[in-house]
């Protein structure tokens, strides 16, 4: 579905991401994790397009995405949410969903929109004013209904659960799990929680200073001794 | 609470624009001139809030579509015998292509893109003076063609020629209302403040941009082309003039940039006001009474006049509804 190969990203004289070399399959679940700066979003920014990597190739469904521009991404089939919330400001929450799907999927199907709403919980709140009248856990659910909206075979999820009680973490992983299933998803999931990746991702990836140091199940990757290194820190280890 | 509807209201307008004010004033040339030529700004006006309300662009340079199309049409019909209502729309898609040159400056934002449009203004400016055999240069071109009679509406009168801009006016009120009614409308408004988050949903937001400045362009390349078969008249100092971007900027934020009527009613208010009543009382420098008003109105209803009376009205009526808020849409 998704394959990365030797992909770098320089800001400047800072490697964000060195020779990043990674495949994910289709309907695969696959956590992202690494401590603050470890280059999580860069990847997703380069995946979705964002911006272009210094050097290496990011292919989707068999094609190079060479240096298609991010809205093209979206229509090919690359769903994202952002790690601060981004509603589209000015419109309510289901004209969020409605910009998104004209223009994502390329079609009007109201009866999808509600489904998405139902799934999200949104569905009291499709006429509430999206920038402003939503709480955190609302905004977050329109992150992902957003991304849905675009019928995406690929879903990247930039900390949707960060910042949320842990009631309502666990009830907003299950809402993920039954999203993924319900519309065959793969998906991306970035997330500081280690309890959630357990949950969530029957493989997780570990990214520090820009390069991946463990891939395999959450198990073993949280077991990993440069892993642990990585966020305790060398006397720790 | 839902909006009362407005149908009656619009009507009402309509009968009020088009036979009310013939009659009351069809025999008063001046205050007819006054009229069109604020309804001549209006036009400009909704064609500067279409592309700042929903492409998000602040334009210094209408003056240059308003130019181009002024001087396409007028060559139309003077060198190569087009008839006048035909060379107007072709003067609109003249306007339109000019503004192609000018699409590389949407790569700037907010005042990098306005004084990049400002200078290539000037440079339409400069090509009308220099490229005398086509455009007669800085002495500009003289008898162009005036409007022909059609359906027994002699639109070389005042009257006639009021009901002309009257109707180019609100057709582009109504695709500045379809636009922004629209899906693309949708998704234009949202750019604003997140175009980043609009463009992973899949918008295209530079091209949506470039179709604003071209819709923009071909309206006021229209207008343009109206003022010139109106006067007969036209140089580059003239046509030209950063006073066809002044006085629709002002007028559209005067009135409401992001309403359908506020740029026409800013436009009426300003210039009417002005010439009527300013000018009147204060010869000379009677602008600073405007500027002093436009002033107290961005600082007291930034939204501008039209949102000003709808929340006033609704502070006094039945309260308050979505349409009442800042930035609402009327």
């Amino acid at each position: 579905m998704l394959a990365l190969e030797s992909v770098s990203m320089n800001f400047g004289g800072v490697a964000a991401l060195s020779d990043v070399t990674l495949a994910v399959a289709e309907g695969e679940t696959l956590g992202l994790v690494g401590p603050n700066g470890a280059g999580k979003t860069t990847l997703f920014n380069l995946i979705s397009g964002v911006f272009p990597p210094s050097s290496g190739r990011i292919a989707f469904a068999g094609r190079p995405l060479g240096r298609a521009a991010n809205w093209k991404r979206a229509r090919q089939g690359i769903g994202r949410t952002f790690q601060i919330p981004q509603p589209l400001h000015e419109l309510t929450v289901r004209e969020n969903l409605t910009v998104a799907q004209r223009f994502g999927a390329g079609k009007r199907d109201e009866a999808r929109l509600d489904e998405i709403l139902e799934l999200l919980d949104l569905a009291d709140k499709q006429h509430v004013d999206a920038a402003h009248g939503l709480a955190l856990t609302e905004q977050k659910a329109l992150e992902v209904g957003k991304a849905l909206a675009v019928e995406p075979r690929l879903l990247m999820l930039d900390e949707v659960l960060g910042g949320l009680e842990t009631s309502a973490k666990r009830a907003f992983g299950g809402t993920l799990m039954t999203v993924k299933e319900r519309f065959g998803l793969t998906m991306i999931v970035i997330e500081h929680d280690i309890e959630t990746i357990r949950t969530l991702c029957p493989r997780a990836v570990v990214l520090n200073f820009g390069r991946i140091i463990a891939d395999g199940t959450p198990e073993a990757v949280f077991r990993d001794p440069e892993v642990v290194r990585s966020y305790t820190g060398d006397a720790a280890a | 609470m839902r909006a009362a509807p407005r149908t009656p209201l619009v009507l009402a307008v309509l009968l009020l624009a088009y036979v009310a004010v013939p009659l009351a004033f069809g025999g008063q040339d001046y205050v007819m001139s006054l009229i069109i030529a604020a309804l001549t700004i209006g036009g400009i006006a909704v064609a500067w809030a279409l592309l700042g309300n929903l492409g998000g662009l602040v334009s210094f340079g209408h003056a240059a579509f308003f130019g181009v199309g002024a001087y396409v049409s007028a060559l139309l019909t003077l060198d190569a015998g087009w008839p006048v209502l035909p060379a107007m729309l072709a003067g609109g898609l003249g306007a339109a292509v000019a503004s192609v040159a000018t699409l590389p400056a949407l790569r700037l934002r907010g005042p990098y893109f306005a004084l990049a449009i400002l200078a290539y203004a000037h440079i339409f400016k400069i090509l009308a003076v220099e490229f005398e055999s086509v455009t007669g240069g800085a002495g500009g071109l003289l008898s162009i063609p005036g409007f022909p009679t059609v359906l027994g509406l002699e639109l070389g009168s005042k009257v006639g020629a009021y009901c002309l801009i009257l109707t180019i006016v609100l057709a582009w009120m109504a695709v500045y209302a379809a636009i922004r009614g629209s899906t693309w409308g949708l998704a234009l408004r949202a750019m604003h403040d997140s175009e980043l988050a609009t463009r992973v949903v899949g918008v295209p937001s530079t091209h949506l941009k470039a179709l604003m400045l071209l819709v923009s362009a071909f309206m006021t390349g229209v207008i343009g082309a109206f003022n010139a078969h109106q006067i007969s008249f036209l140089d580059p100092d003239y046509a030209f003039s950063g006073e066809w971007t002044v006085l629709p900027i002002a007028a559209a934020i005067f009135g409401g940039y992001r309403t359908v009527w506020g740029p026409v009613i800013g436009a009426l208010a300003v210039y009417l006001v002005d010439q009527l009543v300013f000018k009147e009382l204060m010869p000379s420098g009677h602008q600073l009474i405007f500027g002093l008003l436009l002033g107290a109105m961005i600082l007291w209803s930034p939204q501008g006049l039209l949102p000003l009376i709808s929340r006033l009205g609704l502070r006094s009526g039945e309260g308050g509804d979505k349409e009442g808020k800042p930035g609402a849409r009327a």
